[in-house]
């Protein structure tokens, strides 16, 4: 419960209609793309500037009252997920692009402007900003920062944190600070780079500077069909030790294909056992060169078949295919669990057949979409949760999955962050002194424990309860987001 | 400076000369651990402030630490522990040489793409690490905070922790790696290091552009612009170097794009293989100094060049001081070296060439400088306008390093 006083407090610290307290209208903000874990917040704020985010966050530090931020809410790992006893602070009024320096290629945008409104104030410059996150039509920069926002293009051009030079940010006291700067190396600690990716417990973003990059002269972009996805792995193999850094490298198993198609008929081979996307991007004679040593490798690799996009359209069309695989998949079971495990990307076939036992014991099936550059798999595990008891049992199998990827020498995610939903897998993966250092460092930016409480770091009352299976988010049945 | 590099100069100056050599100063002990249980029993148990180092080739960074009962060399901890170049990704000892291990690496055809100055001084992985030191190349891979993806830490009580992993992709916990990534020591010694690789570039070529500061900046802008993607822009000795590097055909048509970009002035000189080489390792080595020589680097917006090469002039005249400047033109960075003149004036230089790359949104540290100039310059920053966080730096520092055991002063705003 939030006091009537703190309420009064912040409804005349902020213009009218920035605060939300009726039971119906907090309801909207319950989840986020975790839609499994539901939270109504104690009281939900709608600031306009980083005066009035400050003034909230003073307010809520003064009276320990924990507070949540929050974009766009597409986050994947319930990073978002407010607190009852709460302030849930909702950055979409303040969604400015401030300023923009073309020939110094930078802009400086407040964090409720999506991630994709970024590229789309500077194309005509030849510019873009390169994190591509699969709902970047609706995510926000905020929340990228606050996730290290990845996307199919992060092998060759990083994450969030390689183009975010500097981040104003109200600390968890009310402090409003500027981590990094615009140019390179201001002095101090780099505590822009613990900020990024910290999922909102070292405070609240304001402002963003981000760098920007020229579009590619050229892009190129193929479909390669293996029987199967060893045989896929491969070519990805070939690829690397050809010295070819490609700007994605997507794979699908013939589930996921199967799914994909049905949904968008974007042209996947429905015979394959697997479907390699290789896209490669850069200056056009050298994009050239390495794009007709991808055909021969992918050849070399006994490629079944291999379509190359024509054009732009077709381009569109093939990623249209595979950034519909999460929701496609409604189309093959009524509920699935996705995961988002990394492993080294060698060990990609013997941790295939590992997932296929597993799922083979489990009785249910998995389907699977990899950033196969990265190691980046995301299994889809499917399952009816009408049928007695197999909702456990896949809920089990999904983190036995992500289990295993940190016993080959992986991660528990690659992009969807800890949050809720994986901070009970943290101890797996981290020791009780690493977390101990990683809690030291998040209380020297919030000694209460106020910022987001109860994420990333496991503790007994989250760990007893764990989040329900898989639904949809409200935009992606609203067909506004595709996912990844 | 430590107690060891001020040894020598103590004696001399303050001893009488009959007992110099018998009552000479000694250095702090150095602990010498081969394997991660010594160096964390090193830490634990040796009572006193501390001080890592590893090729000492930086170790005059920062301010000097206000003591050093002991120093913490890495150098027996100086093994490749695993090289996947199927992952592309390396674990690396913190005492390795940044040579040793480009060699290593070199047969796979990758390498860790960074090109910092004083490889052949013997740079360390770890030094460049805790330094983030990085060279001209870091225009297109990034300086060690984008090349890190993990690290093993041991802390000031003993604490040995991790962060990251040895994947690439990985948002698990908190990103502490760039944190570590030059805090100079001051946080903990870096015990393990995991980075990511690079493959080497097939053909590379270097054009040399002649060119006064603006038209430099003017070029460069126009090649960030354009199709061309340069691995490095450097302005040094009135010229523009871009080196451009992939594939045969790339680089070819990269250099023509270079070519009609940089059309109407001179006619620019090319380079390859062995003589390109040289001409980085030069280039690259302008941004260290050397004896007798005071060393800043400023931070800028790229188009600011030409205003912080005219401040420089301009602070150099009015100090009676020779200063060359060499910048990394793309990326914004801009070093400058001191010589002639006594430390007040090299001071004085710093001071106010300081005063107007803050007033262009720039930076300016220091790095290598001339006996005496510490005590008459922050290293760091005009005292006055700290950085906007430095609260925070401050709690970090309590967090990790309470009893401020590592390097106690050396960074900025006295942590």
């Amino acid at each position: 419960m939030i006091s009537t006083t703190l309420h009064r407090e912040l409804a005349d610290l902020l213009p009218p209609g920035g605060v939300v307290a009726e039971p119906a209208q907090l309801g909207t903000y319950q989840c986020d793309g975790l839609t499994g874990a539901r939270v109504t917040p104690g009281l939900v704020v709608l600031p306009t500037s980083t005066e009035e985010v400050a003034a909230v966050v003073r307010a809520c530090a003064r009276d320990g009252v924990p507070f949540v931020a929050r974009g766009a809410g597409t986050g994947l790992s319930g990073g978002a997920l407010p607190h009852a006893d709460g302030v849930l602070i909702v950055l979409s009024r303040m969604r400015r692009i401030l300023s923009v320096d073309v020939p110094n290629q930078r802009m400086v945008v407040e964090p409720g402007v999506t991630n994709l409104e970024i590229s789309k104030a500077v194309a005509g410059d030849g510019l873009y900003y390169a994190p591509d996150p699969s709902s970047q039509v609706v995510c926000t920069i905020g929340g990228n920062v606050a996730e290290n926002s990845g996307g199919a293009h992060c092998l060759k051009y990083g994450f969030t944190t390689n183009h975010v030079l500097a981040v104003e940010a109200v600390m968890p006291d009310g402090e409003v600070v500027t981590l990094g700067a615009d140019t390179l190396d201001p002095p101090g600690y780099d505590l822009r780079g613990v900020f990024i990716g910290s999922e909102g417990l070292t405070g609240v973003a304001t402002k963003v500077v981000v760098r920007l990059l020229r579009v590619p002269e050229a892009v190129r972009t193929l479909v390669a069909d293996f029987d199967s996805p060893a045989a896929a792995g491969d070519a990805v193999s070939g690829i690397i030790a050809a010295g070819i850094v490609p700007a994605a490298v997507e794979m699908l198993d013939a589930l996921a294909i199967e799914a994909c198609e049905a949904a968008t008929g974007a042209g996947y081979s429905l015979d394959a056992g697997a479907a390699l996307v290789v896209e490669l991007d850069g200056p056009e004679a050298e994009v050239e060169a390495e794009f007709s040593a991808v055909r021969t490798i992918c050849g070399d690799s006994r490629a079944t078949r291999v379509r190359i996009a024509a054009d732009a359209a077709e381009r569109a069309l093939i990623w249209r295919g595979r950034k519909a695989a999460f929701a496609a998949m409604g189309r093959l079971s009524p509920d699935y669990f996705v995961q988002d495990g990394v492993i080294p990307r060698v060990r990609l076939g013997r941790v295939l057949a590992r997932i296929a036992e597993m799922a083979g014991e489990q009785g249910l099936q998995v389907a699977n979409v990899f950033h196969a550059g990265d190691g980046n798999l995301h299994p889809l595990v499917l399952f009816d949760a009408t049928n007695d008891g197999e909702a456990v049992r896949a809920e089990r199998l999904a983190t036995a999955i992500v289990e295993l990827c940190v016993e080959e020498g992986g991660s528990i995610t690659g992009e969807h962050g800890v949050g809720t939903d994986k901070a009970c897998s943290m101890p797996k993966m981290f020791s009780e002194e690493d977390l101990a250092v990683m809690a030291r460092v998040r209380a020297a930016f919030d000694p209460q424990g106020i910022s987001n409480p109860g994420k990333v770091f496991p503790t007994p009352r989250l760990c007893g309860e764990r989040p329900g299976p898989y639904r949809p988010h409200p935009l992606e049945e609203a067909g506004v987001v595709e996912r990844l | 400076m430590t107690a060891g590099a001020t040894a020598g100069a103590t004696a001399g100056a303050g001893g009488p000369p009959a007992a110099a050599g018998a009552t000479a100063v000694q250095g702090p002990p150095v602990l010498r651990p081969t394997d991660l249980r010594e160096l964390r029993d090193a830490v634990r148990d040796t009572p006193g402030t501390l001080l890592a180092g590893g090729g000492g080739t930086k170790q005059d960074w920062g301010a000097p630490p206000e003591r050093t009962d002991a120093v913490v060399s890495c150098g027996g901890l100086d093994g490749l522990v695993e090289h996947s170049p199927g992952d592309m990704v390396a674990i690396v000892q913190p005492g390795l040489s940044l040579g040793r291990l480009q060699e290593a690496l070199a047969p796979s055809g990758q390498w860790l793409a960074l090109d910092p100055p004083l490889v052949d001084g013997g740079a360390t992985v770890g030094g460049v690490v805790a330094t983030n030191d990085a060279g001209p190349r870091r225009q297109r891979y990034g300086a060690p905070r984008d090349l890190v993806i993990g690290v093993t830490v041991v802390l000031a009580d003993g604490t040995v922790a991790r962060s990251g992993g040895r994947v690439v992709k990985n948002v698990a916990g908190f990103d502490l790696m760039r944190l570590y990534c030059g805090s100079l020591g001051t946080l903990g010694v870096l015990a393990e290091i995991v980075v990511r690789l690079h493959p080497l570039p097939e053909a590379s070529r270097t054009l040399r552009i002649p060119a006064d500061p603006a038209t430099a900046t003017a070029t460069t802008l126009a090649l960030l612009a354009s199709a061309a993607v340069p691995t490095a822009v450097d302005l040094a000795g009135g010229a523009l170097w871009i080196r451009l590097q992939g594939r045969e055909a790339g680089v070819a048509a990269q250099c023509a794009l270079v070519r009609r970009l940089a059309a109407g002035g001179e006619e620019p000189e090319e380079f390859q293989g062995s003589e390109e080489a040289e001409v980085w390792r030069r280039l690259t080595a302008a941004h260290a100094g050397g004896a007798g020589e005071t060393v800043a680097r400023a931070a800028t917006l790229p188009d600011r060049l030409p205003a912080v090469a005219a401040a420089l002039i301009e602070a150099a005249g009015r100090a009676g001081v020779e200063a060359r400047l060499a910048s990394h033109a793309g990326l914004g960075l801009h070093t400058a070296r001191l010589s002639g003149g006594d430390a007040r004036a090299h001071a004085a230089v710093v001071r106010d060439w300081r005063r107007t790359v803050a007033g262009l949104g720039g930076t300016v540290v220091l790095r290598r400088r001339i006996d005496g100039v510490d005590g008459l310059v922050d290293p760091w920053c005009d005292p006055g306008a700290p950085p906007s966080a430095l609260a925070v730096m401050r709690r970090v520092k309590a967090q990790l390093d309470p009893d401020r055991r590592w390097a106690p002063g050396r960074f900025v705003g006295g942590i």
